[in-house]
């Protein structure tokens, strides 16, 4: 079978991130790298092949020339290849228009299972796995703690099965394959790349699109086509300081008091 | 000419980066305190391949180089957690045995050491003979097939946490020049018959330094590395890559100071704006960033001549001494300098700087003295007398 990663090359989360003047993700003043969390997403593909189903890895990333890093650090983890859509008409695209583009490299490049992670974090909108799931026309299985693949033959087929933990309930899901799942970072902690993996990452291809290889317009796409604009942005404000209470033998009290004030007990 | 770092490096950097992150300067600092060998993060980069970057790959090591061990060696300094040991077990031990070591002795050691698992320490250093290492009286004296080692080593890192010791030992004398033929030697570090007594270095860190008595150990044929009488070559082919690594490590500590250092200079205000803004304070961190700076270039290219081989060899030997010499006088001023930034806070236990200035201070020492390097610089480089 054939499993899809969608991995997105993001501002550091530990820098100081921002926006420029027209509401795009400023990405010169802070380094970046792939997303952590589509490190869950990388390692659950690995995890499904470790488990015994034959698959080919394809990592797919839409971003800058600086993406590629996002796909080498992927395929250092494991994995076989990776597809890198880069166009300068993509700067400023939303949700929506990435949606699209992935949809279309992801039909181009055959799949059973696309797996993304639960959000990116720069714009944490945690939309795209859905919208993908319905441009391919294919069953979502979102926000998954815990994903297998059963009954996958040569011939395709199979399911995807996935634990969802609620705050009220634990939901067992299962989808038909092909099928588009997200990830959450409770899926279990992300290898890091070893050097054999870091030297054989060297070797893997990467294929490199534009919207044209796409069939995409560019007027489909960009910040012009984008239906989410951000409008305004805020620093968010200093973390104020905490309360410190000198424990004089008072102290478990006090601590019970803070508690209940603010609800937790 | 080109001097951008390779994806591969960059990953490389990154991957140890975040692995020792795992871990941490509050983990390196408990151990240090402790003198505790820091096995977990140890066994944590052998597991993902990067204590045995520099191995082959036929062994279970990366098939890399020196290039890679002094990245590996730094990256874990400036974060944190300089690994004393990856000098003599990586890159003397593993250099040596890859290069001289028999198809048996490759075939036992270099997975352990390339996994992690086993570490080989080194022992060159006696009372009599540090810098000159024409004094050694270790000796080993034929019995039967094999020989029995007598003498006293001294100043020997890790001993405790290793499976064997790499042993310099006098196995003859040179008839023209009286001078000690040497040989090497495996030996079991808990061989019965000898004694390893821990010794009482300042300055805290994870690994112990000892003094050694071998009584008549005895060892074997298969003990011996590579050709008797020849270990002094033989060992060369080890010293450098201790040089480099050793600048590595240098190099990795002061930036690791150079950037809590400006960290603070950042944020701390004393007068209502941030120290930093004071040239007193910004001047001495800027010489050490550029000499830091200077010092891993260098540091780069040694390591890149002893990978470049046999016909690199005279300039690979140039370079590691002068790598060794940068780093470890850039680590002094950059610790120095990270010291008196944070003021008081530079000598509290918390800011964990303090054990850094002994380990800078010590690479001035070992492997090989700012001196005996100055000594070679004038002497190979210059073309002056030889002053000893
Ligand atoms: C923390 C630590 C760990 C160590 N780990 C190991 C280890 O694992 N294995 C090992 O074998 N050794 C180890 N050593 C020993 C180290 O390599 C030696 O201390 C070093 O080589 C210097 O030798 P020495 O102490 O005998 O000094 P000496 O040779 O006695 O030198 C004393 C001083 O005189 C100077 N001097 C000597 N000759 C000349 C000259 N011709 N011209 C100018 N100046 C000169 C030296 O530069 C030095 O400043 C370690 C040392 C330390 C401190």
């Amino acid at each position: 079978m054939k499993i899809v990663v969608c991995v997105k090359y993001v501002p550091d989360a530990t820098g100081d991130r921002g926006f420029n003047d027209d509401g795009t993700t400023d990405r010169e003043s802070v380094d970046s790298l792939l997303s952590e969390l589509d490190e869950y997403a990388i390692e659950q593909a690995l995890k499904i092949v470790e488990s015994g189903v034959e698959a080919e890895i394809t990592y797919l990333t839409v971003g800058p020339d600086d993406a590629k890093d996002a796909l080498r650090k992927a395929l250092a983890m494991g994995g076989d290849n990776a597809i890198h859509v880069n166009d300068d008409d993509i700067a400023g695209t939303d949700a929506l228009g990435t949606s699209l583009i992935l949809a279309k490299a992801i039909e181009r490049a055959g799949f059973d299972l696309v797996i993304c992670g639960m959000a990116s974090t720069d714009a944490s909108m945690g939309v795209v796995p859905a919208m993908l799931a319905e441009r391919l026309g294919v069953p979502q299985v979102t926000y998954l703690d815990e994903v297998t693949v059963e009954g996958t033959t040569v011939k395709g087929g199979g399911t995807v099965k996935g634990r969802r933990e609620g705050d009220v309930a634990t939901e067992l899901i299962e989808a038909a394959l092909p099928a588009v799942v997200s990830v959450t970072d409770r899926t279990g902690e992300a290898r890091y790349p070893s050097f054999k993996g870091i030297m054989a990452a060297k070797k893997k291809n990467v294929e490199a699109l534009d919207l044209d290889d796409l069939g995409i317009e560019s007027d489909q796409v960009g910040l012009s086509a984008a239906w989410s604009i951000v409008d305004t942005a805020t620093k968010r404000p200093p973390r104020a300081k905490g309360e410190v209470v000198e424990d004089e033998g008072e102290g478990g009290v006090q601590l019970a008091g803070f508690l209940a004030a603010k609800k937790f007990i | 000419m080109h001097f951008e770092e390779s994806d591969e490096h960059r990953a490389l950097r990154a991957a140890v980066g975040a692995i020792t992150d795992g871990f941490g300067p509050g983990y390196f600092a408990e151990h240090s305190r402790e003198r505790r060998p820091t096995t977990e993060l140890w066994q944590a980069l052998g597991r993902h391949g990067y204590i045995g970057v520099n191995l082959p790959e036929e062994y279970g090591g990366g098939g890399g180089g020196l290039v890679e061990l002094a990245i590996v060696c730094e990256e874990v300094a400036a974060h944190g957690c300089p690994l004393l040991l990856l000098l003599v077990s990586g890159a003397i031990a593993g250099e040596v045995l890859t290069r001289f070591g028999t198809a048996e002795q490759k075939s036992t050691w270099l997975p352990r050491l390339a996994a992690g698992r086993g570490k080989i320490v080194f022992a060159i250093t006696e009372p009599e003979a540090g810098s000159n290492t024409h004094r050694l009286a270790t000796t080993a004296t034929r019995d039967g097939d094999g020989w029995l080692l007598r003498g006293t080593k001294q100043f020997i890192s890790g001993v405790d946490e290793a499976d064997a010791i790499l042993v310099v030992a006098k196995t003859g004398t040179d008839p023209d020049s009286g001078r000690g033929r040497l040989s090497l030697f495996l030996v079991d570090a808990a061989d019965p018959r000898l004694t390893a007594t821990p010794l009482a270095i300042e300055g805290s860190a994870p690994e112990r330094q000892f003094t050694l008595f071998f009584d008549d150990v005895p060892v074997s044929a298969e003990q011996l590395i590579g050709t008797e009488g020849d270990g002094l070559r033989q060992v060369f082919h080890g010293l450098n890559p201790e040089r480099v690594t050793g600048a590595a490590l240098g190099v990795g500590i002061a930036r690791y100071a150079l950037a809590r250092a400006a960290d603070y200079a950042r944020t701390r205000e004393v007068w209502g704006r941030p120290i930093g803004t004071h040239q007193a304070i910004a001047h001495p961190l800027a010489e050490a960033a550029i000499e830091v700076e200077l010092a891993a270039l260098m540091t780069a290219r040694a390591a890149w001549l002893h990978d470049a081989g046999e016909a690199m060899a005279k300039a690979a030997g140039e370079a590691a001494n002068m790598a060794k010499y940068a780093a470890a006088e850039a680590a002094i001023h950059a610790v120095d300098a990270a010291i008196q930034t944070h003021g008081g806070n530079g000598m509290s236990r918390d800011y964990g700087l303090v054990p850094l200035w002994g380990m800078a201070r010590t690479l001035r020492i070992a492997p090989v003295s700012r001196e005996m390097i100055l000594n070679h610089v004038a002497q190979h480089t210059l073309g002056l007398p030889r002053s000893y």
